[in-house]
């Protein structure tokens, strides 16, 4: 063909396998016992994790004081984990909410393994809010409940914002997810031999039947709650961006903060998406269904969002010498040219230099490229939350009380433990439920809609 | 029981009718006693299966697990109601005791809070005459001593534990050995400025006849006594109403910070920087080598190197006497000759000063004739400080000199002469014992005398002492003594004035006063001690010293006071000798390397190394803390090729030691300066490994002074030593951020020319209307407020030490303050500007501003933090989950966390022990770890006032409460009350035309105001 077809929208599925085919392919990693790379993958991420309990219970036992924290830099490592985490988990609920409203098909072959990591990510997240408190046995402070002292939160305080924030978008995207995941339960029971497994499977379907009805009830509720999740997608990182924004530090009080964390989420959120999808893919024989052209999709909104933080970068800059401001001007400064400009730049290369490659189609395409892309992204979106967190708080207002921050083993043990904790989460969801789902995925199978054309 | 008399009728005994009728029921029930069922589980008939064997294992077993179970129950200590009250004394109630404390020199008129009998804080007596109701650091935090857990508690002899009685029949035994065979017996103290400790002395003497005394200062004032006695020979050497100085010029004299009465020279001194009693400033030029803390005050500062400073006097007197002809008729021909060989043009030209200063400072001298003063520093040789009196009389400075508040110049110290004497027989075994009266000699004099190798020839080695140290590990006999708070005695440095100090609790150890040891052993028998000793013997000896007509009246009055003030007749002026400056010896400076040892601001000659809070305290030039270190200048750190915390390996004659550099801007070039006092090698575990001794380099053959020397050698070793500082060195030798301070108008300053041309110039600038998004509250009533004068402050640290013990602020180590977690309350700022070889040093004392929108309290989301309706920013502990928010949004950065319970983790558990608890001011919460806290103005005294406005029925005014730093600041920099009132001091300091905030700009509304410090020079630039 010499022109393309423009009315015939290309299958998101590759090689028209039948629905039964696609019944097996899923499933299949949830019939067959897990093997030895399998349980050594398990190993790693429960290393991991083990080092993070470690550090944790040091930190409990003996007080924050193990981190690297100081007078000036009261947040380290754990607020930018948070961040980080809470970002990880902005992918998932974009790609199965706002695409979903937006009828992206090619979301269907990844929205479920996407919306795992979400709740994965945020539950990585919500450790470390609870954790990084001088005295971790009273967070739960935080939270408005009635008691006899009549003590009540402070509902002006971020922080205070931040749990509800966070904690709604947990529960909504947990429930959307689930949602979702009922047809597939209902396969999954009428596939399975094991009684246990029905057992299992026949709960969770909670009677799903297929009929008809089924169907156009699970469709308005998804609906409904693609329209509950889409503000929450954005606000949860708008609110995590409060922390900062509210604040009256250089460098945190800014108004671009919102906009700029949520495009950021976005971006970290899609390239951890990417990275993860990649191996789910091979190693799961999903390369038809979890399809070049949606990685090159991917690749594509990473390099938006990632020239939209690039973007805001330099508007932070331009904001900062315009308020004529000279602590604000100062801050910027301070962080591309001062003590901490080697995490700077680490940021500023990873997430607004090396990401423009992906204006080249052949790496768009090219596996081994977009991974190591992908994997920089995230170094620098971390660092990104470094940067804001710990540049500005070391040199602020007064120069008398500016101190450089040093991370301890302790920080970098609880990091370790996060990434643990995530994937081994991300593991035992690969064995346990149906990574792409099914009824979605069945979908937007070649043939499986009904077509008016040759009539 | 009546029961064998039961068969009886007639008993007249009886509960029941069947009782009374002797029914047979009730004698079986008796017999059985217990009602059926009651021992129906203990059946004595079982019992017999149980062998003897069994029965003792099982009584073993359970006594065993009894003992087990009981050895886990904490000892909790006895809690002994006041069954009877103690006289004038309520629980939950402070006492005030008056009292006296020696610190080098001078003795100091301390005021003693107690509470339910245990001291908790020392003040200075407001009545004391000469240090008006301040102390200095030292004093404040030396309450630590007294609950230090490393005091010995019992005698040693060799090193076991003794008991009194013993080793005091045997040190008397020895001493009387000692004495038959007509060996020495040596008394070695400080400089004794106590009469009866003088009297005790020579009750000693009378016993034991071959008994000699020594006296040694590590540091002193020795050097300007030596040069007034030879200039002047009088008995008393007055001191300076330096508030009555229009000019000050101080030679390497750190007068505000460590030499003379400190606290007296700091109040004199900011007398006349008083913006409220006008603007007739002093003006304070210093001329030194290493930047002290006087220096850091200087209008002008002239980078002189000490060994240059005989050159400058004599070229100052040239140019005085010589050229402008100024006091010709005071001095004879031969002087004349001597200093007209100098010239004062060549020396400004040698050590490239700027002659413009020096001009202005020959002119202000000769202008102020009668008005000003020049002062020399203790370390400098006896022959500049005659040069210096000299110059004094010359410029009829002389007017000035107050004799009435003078020093008595009746406690010398030992001459080198008798102390190179007193080795030299130890070597020679003709010494039968050494007796250290609170010294420690091994420390302070083994290189300049070989103490420590003569010290073990010696057979009966006695050291009394608090705690050990580097002299009682040598000793065989070690005598511990009570703490200041624990004993009697009296002082009389300064002439007129007589204190007396007195014990506040009794001994925590079984501890003895020293001078009641003394008075033991010269009574010859162990069993003549009595608690009371001493405390008789200073009443009798009171009456020598002061003159009363009823004792008991006179007594308890002085007692009460804490001092007396006598009327002596005294000589109000005194003649120069002509002939003591021809006698002087000239001093040549050279260029070569010059090490400049200089005292401690905060350890003293060592005796308070083992002091965490001491040691705590940043220093007040470099900020360091926890160790001493050489100060270089930026462009010998250069030659040399070293950054801060590179160490170099300093060399004198033969001895060398290592220390890490700072790189201090303001020290002259080729001059490397250590402070003394650090490096004991016997110490706690609060001082261990705290700096390094430098006493090593103390001589009498140095080249200028015992504390000045030329350096055979200095080179930069591969070696780093993290010095812990609360400030980060970056602000001289990093453009990117220099002069931020006054950028963002932290620091706003003008000179006094330009204040009195126009009072407003600090708001000249266009005020933005700032507003709020939230609303205002309104305060009716009483609203906190301070206001800290900068042109007082002079950056002493007083105030951050009384804060200290006021608000139980714990001591975090070295290693914490290295990581940025020291804990105090208040700091104080300290910025340069200028070049790095002629810094202009701003101060300023920071603290919680308890903002009216404070940004700290809206980011709390738990309202640990909040405001009070009198304006406080209050910290509710107890609601604190630690979220450390607070901190990071509060601009000024004066919220401290406590990142670990810093209790148990300084030093192994410093605070868990018995006693050091009880330092804690029970008014106080102690925090524990995971908690913000920070600066509550005091609330606890404010509550505490407030409690008694209420109770006598009136109002309670800002007048009413002083807060921790207010009653320390030796120069009333600091001033709190009520700023609703618009009468009171505060407010007055609120609205004055110097009133400035730091980061106004915030809208944060912050409620310390600062008074902009005016410089004096003559510009009307700053």
């Amino acid at each position: 063909m010499t022109t393309t077809d423009y009315r015939h929208e290309p299958s998101v599925v590759e090689g028209r396998p039948s629905l039964r085919e696609l019944d097996e392919i899923i499933a299949k990693p949830l019939e067959s016992k897990p093997d030895k790379k399998y349980f050594l993958a398990l190993a790693v991420t429960l290393s991991m994790l083990g080092i993070g309990v470690i550090g944790l219970a040091f930190s409990f036992y003996y007080g924050t004081g193990l981190w690297g924290n100081n007078n000036p830099v009261g947040w380290g490592f754990p607020i930018v984990n948070f961040v980080f985490w809470v970002g990880i988990g902005h992918a998932g609920t974009l790609i199965s909410a706002i695409l979903f409203l937006f009828r992206q098909k090619w979301r269907n072959g990844i929205a479920r393994f996407a919306e795992g990591m979400t709740i994965f990510a945020v539950m990585t997240a919500m450790i470390f809010p609870a954790i990084h408190v001088g005295r971790p046995w009273l967070a739960g402070y935080l939270f408005p409940y009635p008691n006899q002292h009549s003590l009540w939160v402070n509902f002006t305080s971020p922080l205070l914002w931040d749990v509800f924030a966070v904690s709604t978008y947990f529960t909504v995207s947990f429930i959307f997810w689930y949602v979702g995941l009922i047809p597939d339960f209902a396969t999954l029971r009428d596939k399975t031999f094991s009684k246990i497994k029905k057992v299992i499977y026949s709960v969770f379907s909670l009677g799903w039947r297929g009929s008809n009805r089924h169907w156009q009830h699970y469709e308005m509720v998804y609906l409904i709650l693609a329209g509950f999740a889409t503000p929450l997608v954005l606000s949860v990182h708008t609110i995590v961006s409060f922390d900062f924004a509210v604040s009256i530090l250089p460098g945190w009080h800014t108004t671009i903060f919102p906009p700029y964390f949520v495009a950021g989420a976005v971006f970290s959120g899609f390239a951890m998406v990417q990275n993860v999808l990649i191996f789910i893919r091979k190693i799961f024989n999903y390369e038809h269904i979890i399809t070049l052209d949606t990685l090159e999709k991917m690749n594509k909104i990473i390099l938006l969002t990632g020239s939209i933080v690039g973007y805001a970068y330099a508007m932070e800059f331009f904001t900062a010498w315009y308020s004529g401001v000279q602590p604000e001007q100062f801050t910027f400064v301070n962080r591309a040219f001062g003590p901490y400009a080697w995490a700077y730049w680490i940021m500023a290369s990873c997430n607004v230099f090396f990401p423009q490659f992906f204006w080249i189609k052949k790496i768009r395409r090219s596996i081994p490229f977009m991974f190591v892309l992908a994997v920089l992204v995230n170094v620098g979106m971390w660092f990104e939350r470094f940067v804001i967190t710990v540049t500005s708080l070391s040199r602020d207002y007064l120069p008398s009380s500016w101190a450089y921050y040093t991370p301890t083993l302790t920080d970098f043990a609880i990091l370790i433990g996060s990434f643990g904790f995530f994937f081994t989460w991300v593991l035992l969801f690969t064995k346990s439920l149906p990574v792409v789902s099914i009824a979605e995925i069945k979908a937007v199978a070649e043939g499986s809609q009904p077509s008016h054309k040759d009539h | 029981m009546s029961n064998s008399n039961s068969d009886k009728k007639n008993s007249n005994i009886w509960k029941s009718l069947k009782e009374y009728y002797n029914d047979p029921e009730i004698f079986k029930a008796k017999a059985n006693e217990f009602n059926e069922g009651v021992t129906d589980d203990f059946d004595p008939s079982e019992l017999k299966g149980l062998s003897r064997r069994r029965f003792l294992a099982v009584l073993t077993a359970s006594a065993a697990v009894t003992a087990t179970a009981c050895s886990d129950y904490r000892e909790k200590g006895e809690i002994i109601p006041y069954n009877k009250r103690p006289e004038g004394l309520l629980p939950g109630r402070p006492n005030y005791y008056a009292s006296s404390m020696q610190l080098g020199s001078d003795s100091y008129g301390i005021l003693i809070k107690t509470r339910e009998g245990r001291p908790i804080k020392i003040e200075g007596n407001p009545d004391h005459p000469i240090n008006k109701g301040k102390i200095n650091d030292v004093i404040h935090a030396s309450i630590l001593n007294l609950y230090d857990p490393e005091r010995l508690s019992n005698p040693l002899i060799n090193k076991r534990k003794s008991d009194w009685i013993s080793t005091d029949e045997e040190i008397i035994s020895k001493l009387k050995t000692a004495s038959d065979a007509g060996k020495e017996i040596a008394v070695v103290t400080n400089r004794v400025i106590s009469p009866t400790v003088k009297k005790v002395f020579d009750n000693f003497k009378r016993t034991y006849s071959s008994a000699k005394f020594y006296s040694y200062e590590l540091f002193g004032n020795e050097n300007k006594r030596a040069a007034w006695k030879k200039s002047y020979n009088t008995l008393i050497m007055p001191s300076v109403k330096l508030d009555k100085a229009n000019i000050i010029l101080s030679l390497d004299s750190d007068f505000l910070g460590r030499e003379g009465n400190t606290v007296e020279n700091t109040r004199l001194f900011t007398d006349r920087r008083d913006v409220m009693k006008g603007n007739d400033f002093n003006r304070l030029y210093v001329a030194e080598g290493a930047l002290s803390l006087t220096g850091s005050n200087a209008d002008y500062r002239l980078r002189i190197r000490p060994d240059a400073q005989f050159e400058f006097v004599m070229s100052l007197l040239n140019e005085i006497v010589i050229t402008k002809g100024i006091g010709n008729s005071k001095i004879n021909n031969e002087s004349k000759t001597l200093i007209s060989k100098y010239s004062l043009n060549d020396f400004v030209k040698n050590k490239g000063l700027d002659s413009l200063k020096v001009n202005y400072l020959v002119n202000d001298l000769i202008q102020h004739q009668g008005k000003a003063i020049v002062i020399a520093g203790d370390t400098l040789p006896v022959d500049l400080h005659i040069a210096v009196n000299l110059l004094n009389e010359i410029l009829s400075n002389t007017e000035i000199y107050d004799f009435e508040k003078g020093y008595n110049l009746n406690s010398d110290l030992s001459t080198e002469e008798d102390l190179n004497q007193l080795t030299e027989n130890m070597t020679a075994g003709k010494i039968g014992a050494v007796i250290h009266f609170d010294t420690d000699p091994v420390y302070h004099l083994s290189s300049l005398y070989n103490y420590a190798s003569a010290l073990e020839k010696v057979e009966t080695k006695i050291t009394l002492t608090e705690s050990e140290n580097d002299t009682s590990a040598a000793c065989n006999y070690v005598l511990p003594i009570n703490h200041v708070l624990e004993s009697w005695g009296d002082y009389k440095d300064r002439a007129g004035v007589y204190c007396l100090q007195q014990p506040v609790i009794a001994p925590l150890f079984d501890t003895r006063q020293a001078e009641a040891v003394i008075l033991t052993w010269s009574f010859g028998s162990s069993k003549s001690y009595s608690e009371e000793m001493y405390h008789k013997f200073l009443m009798e000896s009171f009456k020598d010293e002061v003159s009363y007509t009823d004792f008991n009246d006179a007594w308890y009055s002085a007692l009460h006071d804490g001092f007396v003030v006598q009327n002596v007749s005294i000589e109000k002026s005194a003649v120069f000798n002509l002939s003591s400056i021809e006698g002087i010896i000239e001093i040549k400076s050279n260029d070569s390397y010059l090490l400049h040892l200089q005292p401690s601001y905060f350890i003293g000659d060592g005796k308070y190394a083992n002091n965490g809070w001491l040691q705590e305290i940043p220093h007040p030039v470099s900020k360091v803390a926890w160790d001493n270190y050489a100060a270089v200048s930026p462009s010998t750190a250069k030659e040399l090729n070293v950054k801060n915390d590179d160490v170099i390996e300093i060399t004198v004659d033969n001895k060398s030691v290592k220390l890490p550099v700072i790189v201090q801007p303001g020290t002259a070039d080729k001059l490397i300066a250590v402070e003394l006092g650090y490096g004991r090698n016997i110490i706690g575990d609060a001082g261990k490994g705290a700096g390094v001794n430098v006493c090593v380099f103390i001589s009498n053959n140095n080249f200028v002074s015992q504390w000045i020397t030329g350096i055979t050698s200095v080179a930069k070793i591969d070696e780093v030593y993290k010095l812990a500082s609360t400030q980060e060195h970056h602000a001289l030798d990093d453009m990117s951020v220099k002069d931020f301070h006054r950028i963002r108008n932290i620091i706003q300053e003008g000179t006094v020319g330009e204040y009195i041309k126009h009072p407003g110039f600090l708001h000249d600038h266009a005020k933005h209307e700032l507003f709020s998004i939230s609303k205002e509250v309104k305060y009716n009533g009483l609203k906190w407020a301070m206001a800290i004068d900068l042109n007082k402050c002079i950056g002493c640290t007083a105030c951050i030490t009384s804060c200290n013990v006021e608000n139980n602020i714990p001591v975090v180590g070295k290693d914490q303050v290295a990581r940025g977690r020291e804990m105090q309350w208040i700091r104080i700022d300290r910025y340069y500007s200028g070049t790095p070889d002629e810094p202009v040093v701003s101060n300023q004392p920071m603290l919680c501003q308890h903002c009216d929108n404070a940004p700290c309290e809206n980011v709390c989301p738990v309202n640990a933090t909040n405001h009070s309706p009198d304006g406080l920013n209050q910290m509710a502990y107890n609601r604190c989950v630690g979220t450390r928010y607070c901190a990071n949004n509060c601009p000024y950065k004066v919220r401290r966390f406590n990142f670990y319970n810093f209790r148990d983790n300084f030093a192994d558990a410093y605070y868990q022990n018995n006693v050091t608890d009880l330092v804690h001011n029970p008014e106080v919460t102690v925090r524990s770890r995971g908690v913000m806290e920070k600066c509550t103005f005091c609330v606890q005294r404010i509550m505490e006032a407030r409690s008694e406005a209420i109770k006598e029925n009136k109002q309670l005014k800002g007048d009413d409460v002083q807060t921790a730093c207010q009653v320390a600041c030796p120069s009333n920099a600091i001033v709190f009350g009520d700023s609703s009132d618009k009468e009171s001091e505060v407010s007055k300091y609120r609205d004055h035309d110097l009133a400035y905030h730091v980061l106004e700009e915030l809208n944060v509304r912050p409620n310390v105001t600062y008074i902009a410090k005016l410089r004096n020079t003559h510009s009307e630039e700053v």
